[in-house]
């Protein structure tokens, strides 16, 4: 079976494939396990056909942790409050600023400006202004990055997520999780590198493409963990198996695989015998992962998990502990914050229970994160898929429109400038009237954070190279610390 | 430098003994190919710039054509044929100038030296230019000779190459891995062991080719050929997008599986697939077959815009026809002008001006075709449809008839606050779209001749609520105020977007109404209610209703105090309906008199609708609600009246340009470059007309990819400047010519290329073959391919006996684990088939765009929202934990144990079963030893299951040898 002309690497694949459990039933004991686990996360995931790029540059930012507010939720009654739209509520857009503009539902020309709904107040040393609505968020504020004028292009929600995620707002495009996983692979051996969780009371608009692979291969793609039970599908034996007739099942496949393996010499059955190894792997590995139960109860506190119903905040927890054990990607959706003024679903009791929901866990995240030395290399992003606009929309209740010339999101750690702010939008927020960026400026960003000149991470597809930000983008350094 | 790398060559080609170190086609070369090197290196180097698109090209020079390389710069030309020196090309690429250097450096890297030496070389020799090849016509086909005799065609032009390179193919695969292959490749089923064994007595050549024609004949070839063209359809059972609602296309899904079966033309189904309905006297199933181009996704979000997914559609369908026909990446040239392939911004449009001429709109399921299972529904379906036409048509008579001097006004700009309006091919606007609490409805455009007075007409319409006109949830709708504004056409730039309101200096002059009259008023005021009366349309009382006349139409007129003048005016109406809770028209049409026409006197004019054309409209509308109830499915139908097409700027709806009309792609069509297409019929002609090359060369390129993982052309989706060069161009040409000689026959190509050597050769390799070739690219050996996810679960059903081999018919559910459907916006219910149904073959299951079936999408079914011509063949853990643990992969498992279980020898008898061959007899003890394992830890019937579960597992069951 050796072969000389086999690299190290090969090599060193070999004894990745030696799964755990049968080194203990070798009889090797837990030192020698801790060693061969620092040997494996040495290497790209197991069972890929495809090596990861490696960064371009030293990255600031290992891993990311993106808290997707699906829906899109109000800048205006969280974090961007406006005099003048204030002063001017209940009057007309001029037409200079309606001409031209599409809005999903309202019309721009006769809808009426709508200063905030609430209260803000300055916190922390940097000054800046938050909401009533977001009192936990309100004492990490010189831990996070402002990005205030932030502009998209697709009006509805299904295609915005997809912009905001692949760069492009259709399907096919690989998402910003996926191009993360294919330029740094992923430092977990028995986990996908990058998992998705949501909560709230659906799914968020638009699915699987959003945390899709594109033309990237699949093992790229986000794993979508489910909110309640198993969090990846077929992770329990089969009804009536028993943990040691699943270890046989694994070796026999192993076995006959390795049997027929010698006949044909496929590298792909070595790779396929890798995969069997992992999956075994995954279904030990991520009950320990998902039992938050084991996690003290002050820092439960923190989070403000209270029982075992799916929430935000377990989610958060569940984040902490995926990219503490080698993801590289969790992007977590939380939905309902497109507030457009139907009985719940407006700027009144339906936002504060969302914010509710969400800033307890946001705040903990960073301060727990920071806590254990590792906000320094994971980058959090907080935000919707557009904002919503400064004109009010005209339902049963107070709401406002989507909105894409500017809007609000946040980020922390990862090499970000703590307590900084970029982009400035005139005096009611319509627009950037300095510092304005894109989605593909966003995007560049990130990818200049986790170690990548964002034209040169590409993907050679139907004779094409493709990247994140197609043929934008530029990188925002004030915003890098 | 270069002048030392072109000796080093030279010393290496007279040292005869040294030039095998050297790849063959890097020794030194007589000629070098425009084709393979040079025209490759200016794709990637130069043609950014210099390349067919008119808004990126720099210095006006293009370096893809003849005319670019040889004209005249002004004394000088960028290539001088036979002179390096005099060529400005050579300069720009050497000199150490940088204001000259070429490429500059914010675009790329300079060239190497060797790069350099081949541009010197071409033009040294000539600088001979010859179409990209995917363009070019075809060659003529002849069969290269070779050392070692070969008799099928196929193997001569493989063998030639590779004996070119001294490589030796592989013998042919034993004769079990080869019926193992037939079988999977042409019926997505393993071969039962009787047929193995009936084959392994006999596996002579006439035997083989008995076993293809069998395989080619059995109705399971087109269940297994039409799944890539499925995916190339993007076919689905449901919309798409984030509502994802359920559609009625699978008949289409049907005809597709019946095509194949029936070996229909390639042309014939392809003309069929995309103008059927234009066909002379179509039938039903040639309409049926236009689903192919329904199968674009829907967005029915609450925000959507009507007329923005209607463009999405039509895109759509330009870019799945320029991939499954042309081989060509479409969707660059939707904004711009394609920046490597001769495909222009113009090109682009033209293609999409031949979708942009059918009736299917941006939201809605029409126009759908009733599907017949048998005669008498055929007849009551034709019936039906015939008598629909009647009474459209009588419709539109008894209208013209009641209406004369009025003329139908469907201005080109409309607009409203909150739902959107629909302009309809007999002129009315339908209501669509969430509504605003408060509509005001605009009809804007330019008109010529004078106006005199305006007629409003409420249309009731299926699908309102009460059957209309109105969008109140009775049908009811308070139209408050009518304004008339003119303003001079030549005086005002036109939709300068300045309205009455929002400016003072807008032009607009309001045109006093003077008198007002309706064919019926609510007049509630008797229970408490108000009279809502039609003169209150002139004021800023509450305005006029309907109630309780719903579901039929209702019209007011209104008199101009003082008529316009003879002129070209800019009009616009204002329909203003702020009574709140959507009480505003749904479906409405707006009407002119231009002369003065007899408006008879009072305020309630019954007879302002037309009894007969009000009988005509009911009986019409009684018509359609009585429709046979038969499965429908989604087609493609032509306007009667023609849409205008323009290009859009940047690719965006919001900015349409220049007016254009049909036409082909210029670059690919050297054969009918006067042809003066007018529609759909007239593009899917000239696709297969037998010389049009590219397209013939795409379709058998697919198919041999098919047979082989990877095509002659690796980039199937791109045959443009940018992909890949075939690998063996002769036989890509040869096979392309024999199908069109064969009536574009898909099993005559099929049986060709598995009638080869080079088919039914051993997949074995070394590490020597893969470090000489590792892609295969020369076929000295066959390939493993992993089964797709759908072929997978039909081989499990197949071996374990369970297949339910029924044809057609709607979607099924196998189970699936629960919890699939937490992601999608609205939840679905799974409620998993039982009986047969349960075990149909894959193709047959239902499909979700927004939740895919787990266990096809682990294993890379594409999403069904875009085209899909090559699947990726991933290996992952997840796919191991799907085959491991699933519970209807355990069902399987079950049935196969027990199938095992009847057997003499069990475990002897599964290799055969399973995997088309005799066991070893180490594998035949490991089996057993597991079977006694399981069989300890719990008990036998879980020890039989267990055997399934694991020869169903193995890596072999999971690929096509």
């Amino acid at each position: 079976m050796i072969d000389p002309r086999r690299t190290s690497i090969e090599v060193a694949r070999e004894a990745q494939r030696i799964s755990r459990r049968t080194l203990l039933r070798r009889g090797l004991g837990l030192g020698s396990l801790a060693f061969l686990d620092l040997l494996r996360r040495d290497l790209p995931e197991l069972g890929t056909a495809q090596d990861p790029i490696g960064p371009h540059f030293a990255p600031r930012a290992k891993r990311v942790i993106w808290l997707f507010m699906a829906g899109a939720p109000s800048q205006f009654e969280l974090f961007e409050p406006k005099p003048t739209l204030q002063r001017l509520d209940g009057q007309v857009l001029p037409p200079s600023l309606s001409a031209g503009k599409r809005f999903a539902f309202i019309d721009g020309a006769s809808a009426k400006l709508l200063g905030t709904q609430r209260k803000f107040a300055q916190h922390g040393e940097t000054g800046t202004p938050m909401s009533e609505l977001l009192p936990h968020t309100a004492k990490v504020v010189d831990d996070l990055c402002w990005l205030r004028a932030l502009k998209g292009q697709e009006i509805n929600h299904g295609p915005a997520k997809l912009f905001m995620n692949t760069g492009f707002g259709q399907f096919g495009r690989p998402s910003a999780g996926a191009w993360s996983v294919y330029g740094l692979g992923s430092e977990a051996d028995d986990l996908p590198g990058f998992v998705v969780l949501t909560s709230g009371n659906r799914g968020p608009r638009g699915g699987a493409p959003l945390w899709g692979n594109g033309f990237l291969q699949t093992q790229f793609a986000g794993t979508p963990f489910r909110a309640a039970g198993d969090p990846v599908l077929n992770l329990r034996n089969p009804e009536g198996v028993g943990d040691s007739e699943q270890a046989e099942f694994f070796d026999a496949v192993g076995d006959l695989n390795r049997l027929a393996a010698d006949q044909h010499a496929d590298p792909e059955t070595e790779a396929r015998i890798a995969a069997y190894e992992l999956a075994a792997r995954m279904q030990t590995s991520t009950p320990e992962l998902i039992d938050l139960s084991r996690e003290p109860e002050s820092v439960r506190k923190l989070y403000g998990v209270e029982d075992e119903r799916p929430s935000f905040a377990r989610n958060c927890l569940l984040a902490r502990r995926l990219i503490e054990r080698g993801s590289r990607f969790v992007q977590l959706y939380h939905t309902d914050w497109d507030h457009h003024g139907d009985p719940g679903n407006h700027l009144g009791k339906p936002l504060e229970a969302r914010c509710r929901e969400v800033d307890q866990a946001s705040a903990a995240l960073i301060t727990d994160l920071k806590q254990r030395g590792l906000l320094d290399d994971t980058l959090v992003i907080w935000g919707g898929e557009f904002g919503r606009t400064p004109l009010g929309e005209v339902r049963n209740f107070i709401g406002r429109d989507h909105h894409v010339e500017a809007f609000t999101v946040w980020m922390a750690g990862g090499g970000t400038k703590p307590g900084a702010s970029y982009g400035i939008t005139d005096e009611i927020g319509f627009g950037a009237v300095d510092q304005g960026m894109d989605v593909h400026d966003f995007h560049a960003t990130i990818l200049h954070l986790l170690g990548f000149d964002h034209t040169r991470l590409t993907y050679r597809f139907q004779g094409r190279d493709f990247r994140l930000t197609d043929v934008h983008g530029r990188v925002i350094r004030d915003v890098v610390a | 430098m270069s002048r030392l790398i072109a000796s080093i060559h030279l010393a290496l080609a007279t040292v005869g003994g040294l030039i095998w170190l050297a790849e063959p086609r890097e020794q030194e070369p007589t000629r070098v190919s425009w084709q393979n090197e040079v025209r490759p290196l200016l794709a990637d180097k130069c043609l950014h710039c210099h390349g067919p698109d008119p808004a990126t090209r720099e210095a006006d020079l293009r370096l893809d054509t003849p005319e670019g390389f040889f004209a005249d710069l002004g004394g000088y030309q960028a290539v001088v044929a036979g002179d390096p020196e005099d060529s400005e090309l050579l300069y720009r690429v050497t000199t150490d100038d940088e204001r000259d250097r070429m490429p500059p450096a914010k675009h790329g890297e300079p060239l190497n030296e060797a790069e350099v030496d081949l541009l010197r070389r071409w033009i040294e020799q000539g600088a001979e230019w010859e179409a990209h090849w995917a363009y070019a016509p075809f060659a003529e086909p002849a069969v290269p000779a070779t050392q070692h005799p070969v008799a099928h065609p196929i193997d001569a032009f493989v063998r030639a190459e590779l004996e070119l390179r001294g490589m030796q193919p592989n013998p042919p695969a034993d004769p079990a891995t080869q019926l193992r292959r037939l079988a999977l490749d042409l019926t997505g089923l393993p071969p039962s062991p009787e047929q193995l064994d009936a084959w392994l007595a006999d596996p002579s050549e006439e035997a083989w080719a008995s076993q293809v024609d069998a395989l080619l004949a059995s109705p399971d070839f087109a269940v297994r050929w039409a799944r890539p063209w499925l995916d190339a359809a993007r076919y689905a059972d449901s919309h798409g997008f984030t509502i994802d609602g359920g559609r009625s296309i699978w008949p289409w899904r049907d005809w597709v599986v019946d095509a194949i079966d029936a070996d229909m033309p390639f042309d014939q189904f392809t003309i069929e697939q995309l103008a059927g309905d234009l066909l002379p006297n179509a039938t039903r199933s040639q309409r049926l077959a236009t689903g192919f181009h329904r199968n674009t996704q829907i967005n029915q979000e609450g925000g959507a815009k009507d007329e923005e997914n209607r463009v999405n559609a039509v895109l759509d369908r330009v870019n799945t026809t320029g991939a499954v026909w042309l081989g060509s990446t479409m969707s660059c040239a939707q904004c711009h002008t394609h920046k490597y392939d001769p495909i222009t911004h113009t090109d682009y449009f033209q293609l999409y001006a031949f979708f942009n001429q059918t009736r299917d709109s941006g939201v809605s399921s029409d126009p759908s075709l009733l599907v017949a299972r048998n005669d008498a529904e055929e007849e009551q379906a034709v019936a039906w449809e015939a008598s629909r036409k009647e009474r459209r048509a009588a419709v539109q008579a008894a209208h013209a008839a009641a209406t004369p001097g009025w003329s139908i006004w469907q201005p080109k700009a409309w607009a409203s606050n909150g739902p959107e309006l629909r302009p309809e091919e007999d002129g009315a606007y339908r209501v669509v779209g969430q509504g605003a609490i408060y509509s005001t409805y605009v009809l804007q455009g330019v008109r010529a001749g004078a106006l005199h007075a305006l007629r409003l007409e409420a249309l009731p319409a299926r699908g309102l609520p009460g059957g209309g006109p109105g969008r109140g949830s009775n049908g009811n709708f308070v139209l408050q105020q009518i304004r008339v504004y003119a303003r001079n056409a030549a005086e005002y730039e036109v939709g300068d977007g300045r309205t009455p309101e929002n400016a003072e200096d807008s032009g607009w002059v309001r045109l006093p109404i003077e008198r007002a009259m309706a064919d019926f008023e609510q007049n509630t005021s008797g229970e408490g209610g108000r009279h809502y009366s039609i003169a209150q349309t002139l004021d800023d009382r509450p305005g006029w209703a309907i109630k309780p006349g719903f579901g039929e139409p209702h019209v007011a007129q209104f008199l101009l105090a003082q008529a316009l003048p003879e002129g070209e005016w800019e009009l616009r109406i204002e329909l203003q309906q702020e009574h709140g809770d959507r009480h505003a028209l749904g479906h409405f049409r707006m009407l002119l008199a231009e002369q003065e026409v007899e408006l008879p006197e009072g305020e309630v004019v019954p007879e302002l609708v037309d009894a007969a054309w009000a009988d005509a409209l009911r009986a019409h509308r009684e018509h359609e609600g009585a429709r046979p109830r038969l499965p429908m499915s989604l087609v493609l139908e032509a306007r009667e009246v023609p849409r205008e097409t323009r290009l859009f700027g940047r690719g965006s709806f919001l900015d349409p340009q220049q007016v254009v009309s049909p036409g082909f792609p210029a670059s690919m069509n050297h054969f009918a470059p006067d042809a003066q297409p007018q529609n759909r019929l007239d593009l899917a002609k000239w696709l297969m007309d037998p010389r049009n090359a590219l397209v013939h060369r795409v379709t058998v390129n697919r198919w041999w990819q098919q047979l082989f993982g990877t095509g002659l052309v690796e980039t199937e989706n791109d045959f443009g400047l940018r992909g890949a060069q075939p690998s063996h161009a002769a036989l890509l040409d040869w096979l392309a010519q024999d199908y069109v000689a064969s009536g574009y026959s898909r099993k005559h190509v099929v049986r060709q290329i598995v009638m080869s050597h080079t088919y039914r050769q051993a997949n074995s390799t070394t590490a020597q073959q893969r470090e000489r070739d590792p892609n295969n690219r020369w076929l000295a050996r066959q390939r493993r391919l992993r089964l797709e996810g759908e072929a997978l679960r039909d081989a499990a059903l197949s071996v374990s006996g369970l297949l339910d081999a029924r044809r057609g018919g709607g979607p099924v559910q196998p189970p699936q684990p629960d919890g699939v459907f937490a992601f999608t916006q609205s939840r679905k219910s799974w409620n998993a088939s039982e009986g047969g149904d349960r075990f149909r073959r894959s193709i047959y299951t239902r499909i979700w765009r927004s939740s895919p079936f787990p266990f096809y999408a682990v294993f890379d079914a594409p999403a069904a929202s875009a085209t899909c011509t090559r699947r990726v063949r991933s290996n992952t853990p997840l796919q191991a934990l799907t085959l491991a643990n699933d519970a209807m992969v355990i069902e399987f498992a079950t049935a196969l144990g027990e199938r095992l279980q009847q057997q003499d020898d069990p475990f002897a008898a599964a290799f055969p079963l399973v995997l088309t061959r005799p066991g070893s007899q180490a594998e035949r003890q490991r089996l057993r030893e597991h079977w006694q394992a399981v069989a300890e830890m719990r008990d036998e019937a879980s020890a039989w299951t267990s055997l399934g579960r694991v020869l169903l597992n193995l890596d072999e069951f999971l690929t096509r040898p």
